[in-house]
């Protein structure tokens, strides 16, 4: 029967997310290094991105909590690397061991979102603008929808496109001129640079606004 | 003052350098929109009024057909997931080429279609599902979007950029094996390991590209010419043109050699129904991958599914 095919298929796609949850010991061990830090000279990682994952989106420093442990993982065996060059994160994920980057891949992955605190700043022909970007693309230009790989409601697709709902918008809007102006970012940045070079500033600007608005369940107006 | 020279001139070496680094891959991205290929509309000149409405509920079809059509889908597929860029991108089967095409003869169906009855063929093959009547609403909405996109293309000519850039054939016949690993490189992170796609928040937002889910052994997708000639030209999405032709005639042959939703025109038999409708070397129905016969009905999901509990009528209405 077909269907014992379907059910296989469906356990294979159980098996893989498990890996992704984290188990309690790896999260424990996440929350320490995450809190403590692995060095007394050294900041930890909760002392710009806060305990609560929350970042502080008014400076750019990026929302960890909502993103998968998958990603968070790569991205700092990126930097730990060197594959993904950034002067403040390189030494710190270069601190870390392996099992240790999981483990704090895994902490920030268990957290539940926060709201975002502050109030959009942006006008309101910004945000549709940027709505209009996000859901529908722009054809003369050549862009694609963002929703296309960031989902219509921006909460993103495993560890292939990061959950944009929410996030600071100055970071949003750092990691977008990173790419316009050509620079892969990391290993897996093709994508996004290509996306980028489609946009103008005044795009940038509104995109910015527009994911950090999202609250993850409705990104489009009723 | 030599010196000095010197100097500028192997700046400006390094300039040009850098230069044509950078504009390479912004050249190579920019095929997003293929130069020389007729410019539809935007969706701001849609008119308002009522036929406005209905243009822009065919839009909202064609994006999202399981909200706005779900009475005759019977997969995960949208329209727009292979007809990019929601049918406006020339090279990813254009609506507005498509719609100065008909009517037509096909030999699919062996008469003269109308642009609707083409339509038909989608729902019942593509999506997998059932087929609305001739002058319903979901196929009105629509042909008047596509009728919309085409404004002020000739017809009884073939528009520039209809259809997929056509691909040569490839050096070594397509490779199954091959194509494995081309999808594990360059797919697998988006349509996932297994080929059936993945979701967000609920929504799927990467399209399955087999299984009970994706479109059937009646799609045009079916055949591993169409699929390579996608694929070369759009896939991955935003990085169109990256794949070798040779890699994507082996994707293809991958992709299209695996478990998929029967072929509606099924007539009792696997051997029969590919005599019939599969007599194409860039066909696998019928063909053993894997120690099983593809469109053996014991090992392959039924056509025409759509969700039991969908309404006879569309909900959402202009």
């Amino acid at each position: 029967m077909w269907t014992g095919l379907a059910v296989g298929s469906l356990l294979a796609g159980l098996s893989q997310l498990a890996p992704a949850i984290g188990d309690q010991p790896s999260i424990t061990t996440g929350y320490r290094i995450a809190v403590n830090g692995v060095s007394p000279e050294r900041a930890s990682c909760a002392s710009c991105h806060q305990q609560n994952g929350a970042g502080q989106p008014d400076v750019g420093i990026p929302r960890l909590a909502g993103l998968s442990s998958s990603y968070i993982a790569a991205q700092l065996e990126y930097f730990a690397t060197g594959a993904r060059k950034d002067p403040v994160m390189s030494p710190y994920a270069a601190m870390l061991t392996p099992v240790q980057r999981q483990a704090v891949a895994d902490y920030f992955a268990s957290l539940p979102v926060p709201r975002q605190p502050d109030l959009i700043q942006a006008r309101e022909s910004t945000l549709d603008r940027g709505r209009t970007l996000f859901l529908d693309g722009d054809y003369h230009s050549g862009l694609l929808s963002c929703s296309q790989c960031h989902g219509r409601t921006g909460l993103g697709v495993s560890d292939f496109s990061p959950r944009l709902a929410g996030q600071s918008a100055d970071y949003v809007a750092q990691k977008l001129e990173q790419w316009e102006s050509g620079d892969l970012r990391d290993p897996k940045g093709s994508f996004m640079r290509a996306e980028a070079s489609h946009l103008t500033q005044s795009d940038i600007a509104a995109l910015a606004a527009f994911v950090s608005s999202l609250g993850g369940k409705e990104a489009g107006k009723p | 003052m030599k010196r000095n020279g010197i100097w500028k001139i192997a700046a400006l070496v390094l300039l040009a350098a850098d230069v044509g680094t950078v504009t390479a891959w912004k050249i190579s991205s920019l095929f997003t929109v293929r130069p020389g290929s007729f410019q539809p509309p935007s969706d701001s000149a849609i008119p308002a009024g009522k036929f406005g409405d209905v243009v822009r509920f065919g839009e909202q079809i064609f994006r999202d057909p399981g909200t706005y059509a779900r009475q005759f889908v019977g997969n995960q597929l949208r329209c727009s997931n292979c007809h990019l860029e929601a049918g406006r991108l020339g090279g990813a089967a254009p609506m507005w080429a498509a719609y100065t095409a008909y009517p037509a003869y096909r030999s699919k169906n062996g008469h003269v279609n109308s642009f609707e009855e083409r339509l038909q063929g989608c729902f019942r093959y593509s999506m997998n599902g059932k087929v609305p009547k001739l002058g319903d609403p979901v196929l009105v909405a629509l042909e008047s979007y596509s009728y919309f996109l085409a404004k002020g293309l000739p017809t009884g000519e073939t528009a520039p950029g209809r259809g997929f850039p056509a691909l040569p054939k490839p050096a070594l016949p397509p490779d199954y094996g091959r194509g494995a690993q081309v999808y594990a490189q360059n797919c697998a992170s988006c349509h996932g390991a297994e080929g059936l796609g993945q979701s967000s928040g609920g929504q799927v937002v990467f399209p399955p590209l087999w299984g009970p889910q994706s479109y059937n052994w009646g799609a045009g997708m079916t055949s591993i010419k169409n699929a390579a000639e996608f694929i070369q030209a759009n896939m991955p999405l935003g990085l169109g043109g990256t794949l070798s032709p040779q890699q994507s005639w082996d994707v293809a042959a991958f992709i299209d050699s695996q478990v998929r939703p029967q072929d509606p025109r099924f007539n009792g038999g696997v051997e029969q129904t590919r005599k019939k409708y599969h007599d194409s070397e860039y066909s696998m129905y019928g063909r053993t991958v894997n120690g099983a016969v593809l469109g053996d009905p014991d090992l392959t999901p039924p056509a025409g599914t759509v969700p039991p509990e969908a309404p006879e009528r569309a909900e959402a209405r202009p």
